[in-house]
């Protein structure tokens, strides 16, 4: 779910650098506002490498298969160090695949990042209920959420940028429909990014609860 | 898995853009590709992808670099832009059953993937005659935090170490019978698989978790964290001779790209306002 070179206007490209550049910018400062900020930087850079090759894994739906964005899981891990990850991310699969692109990677960030910055606060209200903390239901449900919003926000943000710039003379009846249409058919993948990732947040408690500890 | 395709981006060579200064070719580079965004005539896209491949010659990267890396983006953008000519616009150029050719939405995708070749061939000009870590160091020069160098440079490192490992689980996993199936137990089998793939998605964070430890010890051991190197430029070991004529280079190539450039978007501009 990128938007490639090409297909924005120049002034919605500059405009989502000077967003990514902002964003940036308050996520770095608050990163720095961390004990020890440089402790965390090879973790999030395997990490991002991580995701990077694992968003390749295709997940099963018969008769067919998806591969997940895995924006939302990506908050959840890294917190604030999600946005650069993301950044980073976005840029090698722009030069190493050509995916995404240049001119887009700023917008492509906002939609990605800035999403899974929003994921990272769900999943980190979890400290706002230290009684239910250690309780698996709760772990799993705000991690549903935080994949699911992450992976929903990033849809929303796409299809609003497709429709709005495409420099073509869609009628108003075909814009409303087509996004209505693509609309409904993102609500089933919004549930398994949701489900995929309160897995592996399960899966990680039981196994390495300290990852879950950013 | 795709990443392993794409391993060689850049080729080494002796043309006059492996010869470009970095930082100036990256700025001018990096101007073209936002003036050929900015281009919403189709009258001209043909001079813009005349003007690119121009460059593209001028690089000697071979055709079936081009040929390779194409195909990937390539299929996306067909994908976004491939139902346009059958819903957009008023004027049908042809008509079958229900369906409609029509010449607004055919301009309309030619435009963009017109476009899209020419920004990322550009592109493509850009990373096959840049080394990786070139460009890292002349965004280090233009400001770049040393945080976000740092994170790139692990990341890229690690990249295609992560990915063997991947591969290695993923055919660990099919030897021991995962995609296997199985009609009858289908909506076991579904279960199954996904939970084998939870396992091995939270496998591979593990091991890069644990992997990241490591690199952070060791790091810690050669001083990471505690000075900031300042940046100094790469003193060169070429001949008084060939400064020169790679300076020569520079100012040229600097020049006929800011003029192409300049010129689509004097050229996007009379077309806007006649």
């Amino acid at each position: 779910m990128h938007i490639p070179d090409g297909i924005l206007p120049t002034q919605v490209c500059i405009a989502g650098y000077g967003i990514a550049g902002g964003i940036t910018w308050g996520t770095l400062r608050q990163i720095r506002k961390t004990p020890d900020p440089q402790a965390q930087v090879p973790k999030a850079s395997l990490l991002a490498a991580a995701f990077f090759v694992g968003s390749s894994i295709s997940i099963p739906i018969p008769p067919a298969s998806v591969h997940l964005v895995l924006n939302g899981l990506l908050g959840t891990l890294l917190g604030w160090y999600a946005w650069p990850a993301v950044l980073i991310g976005l840029l090698l699969q722009a030069i190493l695949l050509g995916h995404g692109g240049l001119t887009t990677l700023g917008v492509n960030a906002v939609m990605m990042g800035g999403s899974a910055l929003i994921a990272a606060q769900i999943f980190q209200l979890r400290y706002r209920f230290p009684a239910l903390l250690h309780r698996k239901w709760f772990l799993g449900t705000l991690g549903f959420l935080a994949g699911a919003i992450g992976f929903g926000l990033a849809a929303l943000i796409f299809f609003g940028l497709i429709i709005f710039t495409i420099p073509a003379n869609l009628d108003r009846v075909t814009e409303q429909g087509t996004l209505a249409a693509l609309m409904i058919a993102h609500i089933p993948l919004l549930f398994l990014e949701g489900g995929f990732t309160a897995l592996v947040v399960l899966f990680l408690y039981r196994i390495k609860p300290e990852l879950l500890e950013s | 898995m795709a990443i392993a395709f794409h391993a060689n981006i850049y080729i080494r060579g002796t043309s006059p853009i492996h010869r470009w200064a970095v930082r100036a070719k990256v700025l001018s580079l990096l101007v073209l590709i936002f003036a050929i965004a900015l281009v919403q005539h189709l009258v001209l896209i043909p001079w813009v992808l005349a003007a690119v491949l121009l460059l593209y010659s001028c690089s000697q990267l071979p055709l079936a670099y081009l040929l390779r890396r194409l195909p990937y983006p390539g299929l996306f953008i067909i994908a976004m832009v491939g139902l346009l000519p059958w819903v957009s616009g008023e004027t049908i150029l042809w008509q079958w059953q229900g369906l409609s050719l029509r010449l607004e939405g055919l301009q309309s995708a030619f435009l963009v993937m017109g476009r899209f070749l020419a920004i990322v061939t550009t592109s493509f000009i850009l990373l096959g005659t840049t080394p990786f870590l070139d460009l890292i160091q002349a965004l280090r020069s233009w400001g770049l935090p040393p945080l976000l160098a740092d994170m790139t440079l692990l990341t890229y490192r690690y990249l295609y170490d992560i990915a063997s490992q991947l591969g290695t689980m993923q055919q660990a996993m099919q030897l021991r019978g995962f995609g296997l199936h199985q009609k009858r137990l289908r909506r076991q089998w579904v279960r199954r698989q996904w939970e084998w793939l939870v396992s091995l998605f939270g496998s591979l964070l593990l091991r890069s978790y644990e992997q990241s430890q490591r690199v952070y010890h060791a790091m810690r051991l050669r001083g990471y964290g505690q000075l900031t190197p300042p940046i100094h430029p790469q003193r060169s070991t070429l001949s008084p001779l060939a400064q020169q004529s790679e300076h020569l280079i520079t100012q040229v190539a600097t020049s006929l790209t800011l003029t192409m450039a300049t010129g689509l978007v004097i050229a996007e501009w009379i077309l806007t306002y006649p």
